[in-house]
């Protein structure tokens, strides 16, 4: 992998001064492992919260690179509540290993949605990450994502928080090499 | 060192596909030459090197404006010299690749236009943004603009010119000795790849994307003996002597040259890239696996010779030269190495097949034909083409003389097939002139042409 994703860097340094942007589409990666879902099921009156880590790797040689922004450019994921009612947010963790995520500060922070009895949520996932710019020079970068629900009602909040797009924006200045 | 060496690499096999063919061939320290889109409207080192019948032929100094000398007026270099203060190149981006603002675009457009004359205006060099989409079963590469600087069929260049040509003459023989350089690189990228390119076409699951090369590159020097015969003399005029008649004839030429290589080097190999489904489901596979030889020793010996013909007739006279027939290198010592990709450790592997193996290198057949008429009131049109081992290049050229004054226009079709532009006067005041020419040209990792003041001065 290192060797074909050198050779990918060498197109952009061949094509002349610029930005190189890489969209990583983290979603597909995720899609249809079983990452791509967190349950949720908080006892009333009470709050809690789960999360799922996924690797990325990412092409070798952005040690060197000096990072321009890191951001979410699009994503999406579904509050699909069974029943209850509460707010569920989501938090994204970035670390250099697995277990940092759990002590990484928030990189992203997506505000609660309320959530009440069946329904199916669409919650929009973007923003910046440039707390973690930093992250993006290594060949990997673990996340850890995160749905924080919090019971309100009288009954058992339970559901799912599906992951639906994640797309990742690196925008690197022209020096990969 | 690790970046210089990347960066080298690069250039060779990234932008050297997108090379101009033309430099070399069109290159002139002569405005006046230039200014006529490159062709040659007197009997210079050029024909001679080119065609050995013209060393039978005198020299017509002050007959059409043919200089005895040409010296070069550099302004480019003064403006080359201010942007880039030699003591500073270190730190400057032009030539430095840790430096963010490094353009290894800029630094070949700079190999190709060496900055002798002035730039009036400058081909653009590629500054966009490069995109890459990576999913799971995605790989996309959106070159941006650099994109028109891939070729829609196979490419290459190539080059087989003479650089030097040093000798005396003793009656109809020649001895003397020249430089030769002899590159050929070709690169063919299959349809698939050039698609994902040029396209911004989405990389298919289960898809082999490859391209393939074929580099030589062989230098060295060549003692020659060439004879030149005048076979007839024109009809008597009136006068006699006039400079229109006194060289009407037909001259023939041949030349041996015992080829003394100093050094070579040939490539040859696929490369390219194999992905599964997904597309990164499983890393892909990556597909190099080429030979490289390299001369271990200098002096590659061969014998190989030209033939030439001219005819004048009073104004007109054309002549066709044939260079480097059978010529053949032979190299004592060669070094055969295998270079592939090891998927086990996913990197390059170098092994050494031959370390000292013979081998043998060909010199492309190059050709040089060439036409002028000198119309009277001081008006004389030319013309040639020239084939150096690749794309044939034409020139089309007209001067017209009025006293001390030249203007001077032309067109040329240059290896990349486009069409080039010159125009260009001059003045002279005794045994001085002072020329400037302009002239298009491609020689630039563009599609945009760029435009040249060149200037000299002529020792009549």
């Amino acid at each position: 992998m290192k060797f074909f994703a050198v050779a990918l860097l060498a197109v952009v340094a061949a094509c002349g001064q610029g930005k190189a942007i890489f969209n990583v589409d983290a979603y597909s990666f995720l899609q249809g492992t079983g990452k791509d879902t967190i349950p949720y099921n908080i006892p009333p009156g009470l709050s809690g919260t789960a999360s799922t880590v996924q690797k990325i790797s990412l092409p070798p040689g952005f040690g060197s690179s000096i990072v321009d922004t890191v951001r979410i450019s699009s994503g999406t994921a579904n509050l699909e509540n069974a029943g209850g009612t509460g707010t569920i947010g989501f938090q994204l963790f970035f670390a250099s290993d697995s277990a940092a995520t759990y002590t990484a500060p928030v990189a992203l922070n997506i505000p609660a949605t309320a959530v009440n009895g069946a329904q199916t949520v669409a919650v929009p996932i973007t923003g910046d990450l440039s707390g973690v710019d930093s992250l993006f020079q290594h060949e990997t970068v673990y996340i850890r994502i995160a749905a924080t629900a919090t019971n309100t009602g009288a009954t058992f909040v339970i559901g799912n928080g599906v992951l639906k797009a994640l797309v990742i924006r690196i925008v690197l200045q022209d020096k990969v090499l | 060192m690790r970046t210089g060496v990347v960066v080298s690499v690069l250039l060779a096999l990234a932008l050297v596909p997108l090379l101009p063919g033309r430099v070399h061939a069109q290159f002139s320290l002569d405005a006046r030459r230039i200014g006529m889109a490159g062709v040659s409207l007197g009997r210079d080192g050029s024909a001679r090197r080119y065609n050995p019948a013209y060393r039978a032929v005198k020299n017509r100094s002050g007959g059409v404006g043919q200089a005895k000398a040409t010296i070069p007026i550099p302004l480019g270099l003064i403006t080359f010299f201010q942007d880039h203060p030699p003591g500073k190149w270190s730190s400057d981006p032009m030539f430095n690749p840790d430096s963010t603002a490094f353009n290894p675009v800029e630094l070949m457009n700079l190999i190709l236009n060496p900055p002798l004359y002035y730039e009036l205006k400058r081909a653009p060099t590629p500054t966009n943004d490069v995109e890459f989409t990576i999913g799971k079963n995605q790989l996309i590469m959106n070159l941006g603009n650099t994109r028109v600087l891939i070729p829609e069929e196979k490419f290459g260049l190539g080059m087989n010119g003479r650089l030097l040509d040093l000798g005396v003459s003793i009656s109809n023989f020649h001895v003397g000795v020249m430089g030769f350089l002899h590159y050929d690189v070709e690169f063919a990228l299959d349809s698939a790849l050039r698609h994902v390119l040029r396209d911004t076409a989405a990389v298919q699951p289960d898809s082999s994307y490859r391209i393939l090369t074929d580099a030589v590159a062989q230098t060295g020097f060549m003692p020659s003996l060439s004879f030149a015969q005048r076979l007839t003399h024109g009809k008597p005029t009136v006068p006699a002597d006039s400079l229109e008649a006194a060289d009407d004839g037909i001259y023939v030429g041949g030349a041996v040259h015992y080829y003394l290589g100093a050094t070579y080097a040939r490539g040859v190999g696929p490369a390219g890239f194999t992905v599964g489904n997904p597309i990164f489901g499983a890393t892909p596979t990556v597909l190099f696996d080429g030979a490289v030889q390299s001369s271990n020793k200098p002096f590659g010996k061969g014998i190989g010779g030209d033939v030439g013909v001219a005819w004048i007739s009073g104004p007109f006279e054309v002549g066709l030269g044939v260079n480097d027939l059978g010529a053949e290198l032979t190299w004592s010592d060669t070094k055969i190495q295998r270079i592939y990709y090891d998927p086990a450790g996913d990197s390059l592997s170098v092994t050494t097949l031959q370390p000292h193996a013979q081998t043998k290198t060909k010199l492309p057949v190059s050709y040089l034909a060439n036409a002028a008429l000198r119309m009277g009131t001081g008006t004389t049109v030319g013309a040639d083409v020239f084939n150096a081992g690749r794309q044939t290049s034409i020139h089309v050229g007209v001067e017209q003389r009025w006293g001390p004054f030249a203007l001077r226009g032309g067109v040329a079709r240059d290896q990349r097939k486009q069409m080039q532009f010159g125009f260009g006067g001059g003045i002279r005041v005794g045994a001085f002139g002072i020329d400037a020419g302009v002239f298009t040209h491609s020689n630039s990792l563009s599609e945009t042409r760029a435009m040249t003041l060149a200037t000299s001065i002529s020792v009549y």
